[in-house]
């Protein structure tokens, strides 16, 4: 191959190959993405503007009626402090466990294949059946768990019943069915490591933490970024398991986000308002993540953000 | 892997070239689309109404399709009726009447009753008049019962024996209620916690799927202290009156006393393994406990009378006919048959249902039934007694739920009955005035 | 003699990080384990409180008879056949976006990132009436394009591969576009069999999105040929009535598919590259 142009045409050759490949790779996603994706949320977006009880085949536009009454409603900002206190509980110790998990499943250890599917069966029963298991692992009175704290002296907490037991008893049940998920990424990520790079931190005599510190953490940066985003996405939006362990109870006091959003949508026939509901908690994932963005790179300066 | 693909690809274009799709309208023969919620237990009684009236009206076929219930039912209709692929009938439930009422989705049924092959007025006042209370909004009929339903006592003949009661005598006021269900309930191991529980108190959170039932449960209570809901005129609620907090204290009273919220609410589990000795239910669970509570001794009763009167709750299937039916008077045909007398008798007989006819009760073979079945005959009996929730013509929902939030906050919260309901009130009677200042 | 304590050393270790994680594993599991042999028990048996471990009687009947409720056979099929067909349309999208989010550098790239991530804080509650209507417009409601099609792009796929993209060295490609190759032979030969782990995650996770999905393919069929497993499940389980016994068979017998193809999609769990492939 000979280049008979110079290298400045050549790379403005190269840069409009380059578009014309990116949409091409881009096109298949792009057109479902917009329209099964990307039009239905702008549509909400224009939702949040009207009033529609869904039955009927036309909305009434009240402005901003409905972002007025949702910042004005008690209930909203209780609602969206037990979200962050879901999250705040269950994030951390889901991505440390997971981590935990997945690095041991690296090493030698037996029956790698029997380890990793059984961590992650949680992830797989339905809802349903994970909650009715769940209600009995928190009977009061014959639980599995008061049991087992029983044995240790603990008296009996009244698990489901109780408004503060209520959330610790939901980000139990939310670590235990979405660890795998998390640990499952994280091998994936940890497999991206060559040996080599441990190989000669080993020749030049690192320990155990200064490899993991050094090598494994850094490489992992990719990789932690999307499980942190989608881990902290999906915790606000958790919705199953509270809807069929606590349903928001007692008294209100495990109502998250997304239970709060789906009540207005389909119990109360006000759609327009949960449109507004998902969009006031859009903007704050939004702001979230953007921070996220910025501390993960300031700290690692690293492209994969 | 190559080879695997392509006998993928070929096997998926095999496998949708043999979807055959069914027809919908052959010539002359209409087909009714009806979607319903009934179990699996119920769907042979269902099929057996569905043959019969295919046999005596030949030229309508109905297509009967299963819609889960609840969240599901509502998804679906809202889903259908955008895309103009509703259903002729539906089951629906009075919680979204009026949104159906309001987006202009269904008939009111005047139009049928009072057209050709429409109701006579004794055939009207025949169904059970607060049947057709919940049938309809602001006055006007928008729905057709399909079967009835009510809330009885059930009880745990043995453990009443036990406990040196005459089993055939379950409690009958409200004093006695709470008389039996201390002196029904046990500590076995002496934890401080009782294993068997004298009388279940249904209570359960409000913002979740069992809020309804839990208020559907009150509300006879409400009324048989002599309360209501809402006043005549829907301009304020009456629910914190008195009437309420005597039967919200009932209630009370008697969680507390048997510390309810250490017991589990699977409470038919629980009267199924003898821990609970009272509990409330409705008919529909009868063919079900009688096929797993053989060796129990147990039997249903008449709700306890309140201070003012003996009164049960109605529920029951409302069936509307959807304004985007292409064959609205073949959709009434089968809904006017199924209200006919004689079909109500063997509809109820075979589904465990409780006929929305008075005059079915002397249908001779109906009349022999309810000997033989003294469990259904309570619930048949208590139709006389039975009141209907009033229709709220706005915000019902929203009323309901607060209801519902008054009831967990005194009993599992521990709130005081009178300061809980007022703290409701207050919430309902706001969204009551803005109707007003609407109008 | 040293020697010997070094290896007593190893070997404790070895037991205890042993012990310990299988002690994990099986609370983690007991809950299935609870729900196989709940699925396994007469009806009197689940109804006893408190609850028991072990049935009396061992009812294989059971899944016969939930089988039997509806047309499960039908059902199965359909649920597979649109998981699959879903995986592998997805996996074939999410990499080709990925890999042009990746590496490719276009005008508008990372807006146009940001705007596919945004898409997913939106809850689907609120966004799934809206893609039903598209459906309807398209008039394909009640029927497997329906399930199929809007699951083919997927945002959290692109974004799985595109991280897992950006830690692959890029000398390797270079080193192919030096030779010649098109960007499409790239990602082919190149970064896709680099990334096997990355590939066989996105396809466990949307089998499984696509395999346990209730409420899309609720809305968008009406027929009895197209339902799917988790709609057929349905049947047992009412408002006030659930079916315990046959509800945990049919559960169980949901959950085998992906459990399998989970067990399966591990052996790709393997390390990717090594970097003296690269030097010289």
């Amino acid at each position: 191959m000979y280049i008979f142009m110079n290298q400045k045409d050549y790379l403005k050759q190269q840069h409009r190959k380059n578009f014309i490949t990116g949409i091409l790779f881009l096109t298949p996603t792009l057109v479902i993405f917009s329209m099964f994706i990307l039009f239905p949320v702008l549509f909400s977006f224009f939702l949040s503007f009207h009033k529609w009880n869904m039955f009927s085949s036309s909305q009434s536009f009240i402005g901003f009626a409905n972002y007025q009454r949702l910042l004005t409603d008690p209930e909203f900002w209780q609602v969206l402090k037990q979200t962050i206190m879901y999250t705040l509980g269950t994030v951390p110790l889901n991505m440390v466990i997971a981590l935990f998990l997945a690095m041991m499943l690296n090493k030698k250890i037996k029956g790698k294949s029997f380890l990793r599917t059984a961590f992650f069966t949680p992830v797989i029963i339905s809802p349903v059946a994970a909650a009715l298991i769940w209600r009995w692992i928190y009977d009061p009175n014959f639980g599995l768990l008061n049991y087992a704290t029983g044995l240790f002296g603990i008296p009996p907490v009244n698990w489901l019943n109780d408004s503060r037991a209520a959330m610790a008893a939901l980000i139990i049940m939310g670590v235990w069915k979405t660890l795998g998920i998390n640990m499952v990424l994280f091998s994936a990520g940890l497999q991206g490591i060559p040996d080599t790079y441990y190989e000669a931190a080993e020749m030049d005599g690192a320990g155990r933490w200064s490899k993991f510190w050094n090598i494994t953490l850094p490489m992992l940066t990719p990789t932690t970024f999307f499980i942190m985003i989608m881990s902290m996405i999906s915790s606000f939006q958790v919705f199953d398991i509270v809807y069929v362990l606590t349903s928001g109870g007692p008294m209100g006091s495990t109502k998250v986000m997304v239970f709060y959003m789906y009540e207005y949508a389909f119990k109360f026939f006000e759609m327009g308002y949960a449109s507004a509901v998902a969009y006031i908690f859009f903007a704050m994932l939004a702001i979230l993540t953007l921070l996220q963005v910025k501390y993960m790179r300031t700290r690692s300066g690293y492209e994969g953000i | 892997m190559k080879k695997f693909l392509t006998v993928l690809l070929v096997g998926c274009i095999l496998f949708t070239a043999c979807d055959r799709k069914q027809k919908q309208s052959e010539n002359g023969v209409v087909t009714i689309t009806f979607w319903h919620s009934f179990v699996a237990s119920t769907i042979l009684a269902l099929e057996d109404l569905i043959s019969q009236f295919e046999k005596e009206h030949p030229g309508i076929k109905i297509n009967a399709q299963y819609v889960p219930t609840g969240d599901a039912l509502i998804q679906k209709l809202i889903t259908a009726i955008q895309s103009k692929t509703a259903p002729d009938i539906s089951w629906i439930h009075s919680d979204f009447l009026a949104d159906l009422v309001d987006a202009d989705a269904i008939y009111e049924m005047a139009h049928f009753i009072n057209g050709e092959n429409g109701l006579s007025q004794e055939e009207l006042s025949d169904i059970y008049p607060a049947l057709m209370q919940y049938a309809s909004l602001r006055k006007k009929i928008y729905s057709i019962p399909m079967e009835a339903t009510n809330l009885a006592l059930i009880y745990n003949k043995d453990l009443l024996r036990k406990a040196g009661y005459d089993a055939e005598r379950p409690p009958q006021t409200w004093e006695e209620l709470k008389e039996y269900a201390l002196t029904l309930s046990e500590d076995y191991n002496h934890d401080g916690n009782y294993d068997q529980i004298g009388f279940f108190v249904p209570v359960y959170p409000a913002s979740g799927p069992l809020s309804g039932w839990m208020m559907w449960q009150w509300v006879p209570y409400l009324w048989q202290a002599g309360g209501y809901i809402v006043n005549e005129a829907q301009t304020k609620v009456l629910y914190n009156s008195e009437a309420g907090v005597q039967a919200l204290t009932l209630w009370k009273e008697i969680y507390n006393s048997l510390n309810l919220s250490s017991f589990t609410v699977d409470y038919d589990v629980a009267f199924a393994s003898q821990r609970v000795a009272m509990s409330m239910d409705g008919p529909w669970n009868l063919p079900r406990f009688n096929k797993i509570m053989k060796n129990i001794d147990w039997a249903f009763a008449p709700l306890p009378e309140g201070p003012k009167k003996r009164a049960t709750v109605v529920g029951g299937e409302y069936l509307v006919i959807f304004k985007q039916s292409p064959h609205p008077d073949e959709s009434w045909a089968f809904i006017k048959w199924i209200i006919r007398p004689d079909v109500q008798a063997r509809w109820a007989m075979k589904s465990g249902y409780l006929p929305v006819r008075q005059s079915v009760k002397s249908i001779p073979e109906f009349a022999r039934y309810l000997e033989e079945n003294p469990n259904f005959k309570v619930f048949v009996d208590q139709m006389e007694v039975a009141q209907a929730q009033r229709p709220l013509d706005n915000f019902g929902l929203q009323i309901t739920r607060h209801i519902a939030e008054a009831i967990e906050a005194a009993t599992l919260g521990g709130m005081d009955p009178q300061e809980a309901l007022n703290r409701s009130a207050q919430k309902s009677n706001k969204l009551l005035k803005s109707v007003q200042n609407n109008k | 003699m040293a020697n010997n304590n070094v290896k007593l050393q190893k070997l404790t270790k070895s037991i205890l990080m042993h012990g310990v994680i299988y002690l994990l594993a099986f609370i983690t599991i007991a809950p299935f384990i609870w729900m196989i042999l709940t699925s396994l028990k007469d009806i009197s048996d689940i109804f006893v409180y408190p609850p028991k471990w072990f049935p009396d009687k061992i009812q294989w009947n059971n899944y016969a008879r939930a089988f039997q409720a509806a047309p499960f056979g039908r059902y199965y099929l359909n649920s597979i056949f649109v998981a699959v067909t879903v995986t592998l349309g997805q996996l074939i999208t999410c990499s080709m976006a990925a890999y042009a989010f990746a590496r490719l550098k276009f005008w508008g790239r990372d807006v146009l990132f940001y705007i596919f991530l945004g898409t997913m804080m939106i809850p689907y509650q609120v966004t799934m009436i809206p893609s039903f209507m598209v459906l309807h417009w398209l008039g394909w409601i009640d029927s497997y394009q329906a399930m199929i099609v809007p699951g083919l792009a997927s945002a959290f796929g692109t974004f799985l591969l595109r991280q897992f993209f950006l830690t692959i060295p890029k000398e390797l490609e270079e080193a192919a576009y030096i030779d010649g190759c098109s960007k499409f032979r790239v990602l082919w030969q190149i970064i896709l069999p680099l990334s096997k782990p990355a590939l066989a995650t996105l396809a466990i996770f949307t089998f499984m999105g696509t395999f346990n999905d209730f409420i899309w393919a609720l809305i968008v069929v009406n027929s009895e040929h197209l339902r799917t497993v988790q709609l057929g499940l349905a049947v047992f389980r009412d408002r006030y009535i659930t079916d315990w016994d046959l509800l945990m068979a049919g559960s169980v017998m949901a959950t085998l598919p992906i459990l399998i193809v989970f067990f399966f999609a591990q052996k790709y769990f393997i390390k990717g590259i090594t970097l003296s492939g690269i030097k010289g």
